[in-house]
């Protein structure tokens, strides 16, 4: 396996109740690369990301951030160790103003890595201008393409090494997520690394990348190539369309 | 409604209640001054409440136990052991917060029902602990002629003079309910309150966040308690009957969850009351749970909650007549 990745999972393992989730499962995402997670839905792609996040317990298997061992670290710690996760369905925060939610995110980073908050805030928001003129409103008034906008400014304020993505174009209108796409393009360019979870093929394209295709908690595809068309219809359908 | 005019409307709100506060002793009648105390001693619990419950989203029945902590704790201290009052109000406070977190560590894991239905266990366990543990507590005889406080030969034995330091310390309350809320400690209340997952998503230590907020409001409700003790000087079970707990409760939810003039307009509306209602005699708990009923079905979030639903009342209007909202855009 890469000795240089970055985050690295073990036969990683998830089981709810008597219901294996996820079957162990190995990958390894280099710094700077892209982890393409498909499948159909209650494939266990949401299940892989609450894992790595420390967000779901394993049943067996070890996570590793760089050298480190962190299969035990609770969620709450990971963020500030560089894992940020953004989860499904956009964590929308009633009652709280875009800015509060940007704070929450900075704070997340921890006291050593954070830096100055204008500085930070400045950041996020080049990279989301439409946030800049929201920063009083309450987060609930916000579109669903602004809200997953907000979601992963709120994320990246944690200053993550890996940043997981649980399906940011859920529910978005096209123009939105053209729009997420292209914010998530250029933090790839830069060099940070990313799971994204997805269950239709993205347009979204890293220098290093793998895909990994999910059925029924098993990994049925997994290269460092994007399957065909033709290929991806047959692992979702099963066996019969093929 | 903005937010920035509903805090402006909260504001001159709180204005008021002070003017009225500072006022009352000069041209109430003593019946007056009696029961502002109660609804600033009320309102201190209800604070505390508001910081579990409005501001970190967990159901709380236990404010009562903390109080009960608070004032078997001045009583006792001060009657059996002859420790100074504020010593034994101190010190109640610090047991109570110790409670909170002897409790809280194993109750705050749960969520939603099952801490509502724990802690309300809680609620009557107290209630009849201190009703049966007479040798301690003289069961429901209680413990009366607790000593008075005081500052140096001054003592707050009399009415006017516990108004005064019934409201110090509410306000004080209310100044440490606003100082939590616009911290960072509140903001993350706030978005556990929503999402726990979300909440850890952002670092947040949501068991250490959660045992905060009722640490810190179990520690107000015991010193409401130690006031309440000390205001009447007199201590039984009835004062954490479950009936209390249900009061500050529709408190809370009448004043609005989260808020600032809330739990003082929601005290003040169910200590005063009775008194309103008093000519209607057999009536009066009809006329007063109707309107009850009527506040909760137009304004679901309370007077001054954070979030204005509509209510259902006004989801039963014809689409015309309901309040103009802004339209949540896609």
């Amino acid at each position: 396996m890469n000795a240089a990745a970055l985050l690295r999972a073990e036969r990683v393992a998830v089981r709810y109740g008597r219901v294996d989730a996820l079957h162990p499962l190995s990958f390894a995402a280099a710094p700077g690369s892209l982890t393409l997670v498909l499948g159909p839905n209650g494939a266990g792609k949401t299940t892989l990301v609450k894992a790595l996040a420390g967000a779901a317990v394993l049943r067996s298997g070890r996570v590793f951030l760089g050298d480190e061992d962190i299969s035990w670290v609770p969620a709450h710690r990971r963020v500030a160790r560089g894992i940020a996760l953004v989860p499904e369905g956009r964590g929308r925060l009633p009652g709280l103003s875009v800015f509060d939610n940007l704070v929450l995110g900075w704070h997340a980073a921890g006291r050593g890595r954070r830096g100055e908050r204008a500085d930070a805030l400045d950041e996020v928001l080049a990279l989301f201008p439409v946030l800049k003129e929201r920063l009083d409103q309450d987060c609930s008034t916000l579109s669903g393409g602004e809200m997953q906008m907000l979601a992963i400014a709120r994320a990246l304020l944690a200053k993550p090494q890996v940043l997981l993505l649980d399906e940011p174009s859920l529910g978005l209108a096209p123009l939105a997520v053209a729009r997420v796409y292209e914010a998530l393009a250029i933090l790839i360019a830069n060099g940070l690394s990313m799971v994204l979870v997805e269950q239709k093929a993205v347009p979204l394209r890293g220098a290093r990348e793998t895909t990994i295709v999910l059925q029924n908690g098993r990994a049925v595809f997994q290269e460092e190539r994007r399957p065909t068309v033709e290929e991806l219809a047959s692992l979702y359908l099963g066996e019969r369309a093929a | 409604m903005s937010p920035r005019t509903r805090a402006r409307i909260e504001f001159w709100v709180l204005a008021l209640m002070l003017a009225c506060v500072i006022l009352a002793p000069f041209v109430g009648s003593r019946l007056v001054v009696y029961d502002l105390t109660v609804t600033a001693l009320y309102a201190m619990v209800v604070v505390s409440l508001n910081i579990v419950l409005g501001l970190a989203g967990q159901v709380s029945f236990a404010q009562t136990t903390f109080m009960a902590i608070g004032g078997y704790g001045s009583a006792l201290l001060t009657t059996a052991l002859g420790l100074d009052p504020w010593a034994a109000l101190a010190l109640s406070a610090l047991l109570a917060l110790a409670a909170a977190l002897v409790i809280g560590v194993p109750l705050l894991r749960l969520r939603g029902h099952y801490l509502a239905m724990a802690t309300f266990a809680l609620a009557l366990g107290t209630n009849s602990f201190v009703t049966a543990a007479t040798p301690l507590t003289n069961g429901s005889i209680g413990i009366s002629s607790v000593p008075p406080l005081q500052i140096g030969d001054f003592a707050f034995d009399d009415a006017r003079s516990f108004y005064v330091l019934s409201w110090v310390a509410c306000i004080g309350s209310m100044g440490i309910f606003a100082l939590l809320a616009h911290s960072h400690i509140g903001r993350a209340w706030r978005a556990l309150a929503t999402g726990q997952e979300i909440a850890q998503s952002l670092g947040i230590d949501v068991t250490a966040y959660k045992v905060l907020a009722f640490a810190i409001g179990a520690a107000i409700a015991s010193v409401a308690g130690s006031l309440y003790v000390e205001f009447t000087s007199f201590v039984g079970p009835d004062l954490y009957d479950i009936g209390i707990v249900l009061n500050v409760l529709l408190m809370l939810f009448i004043g609005g969850r989260g808020s600032h003039a809330g739990p003082v307009l929601g005290a003040a509306i169910l200590t005063f009351a009775p008194q309103f209602l008093a000519g209607l005699e057999q009536y009066q708990n009809l006329v007063f749970f109707g309107f009850l009923l009527l506040l909760i079905l137009t304004w679901p979030s309370g007077l001054f909650g954070r979030v204005r639903d509509s209510g259902p009342i006004e989801l039963m209007l014809p689409i015309w007549l309901r309040r103009r909202r802004s339209a949540e855009s896609p």
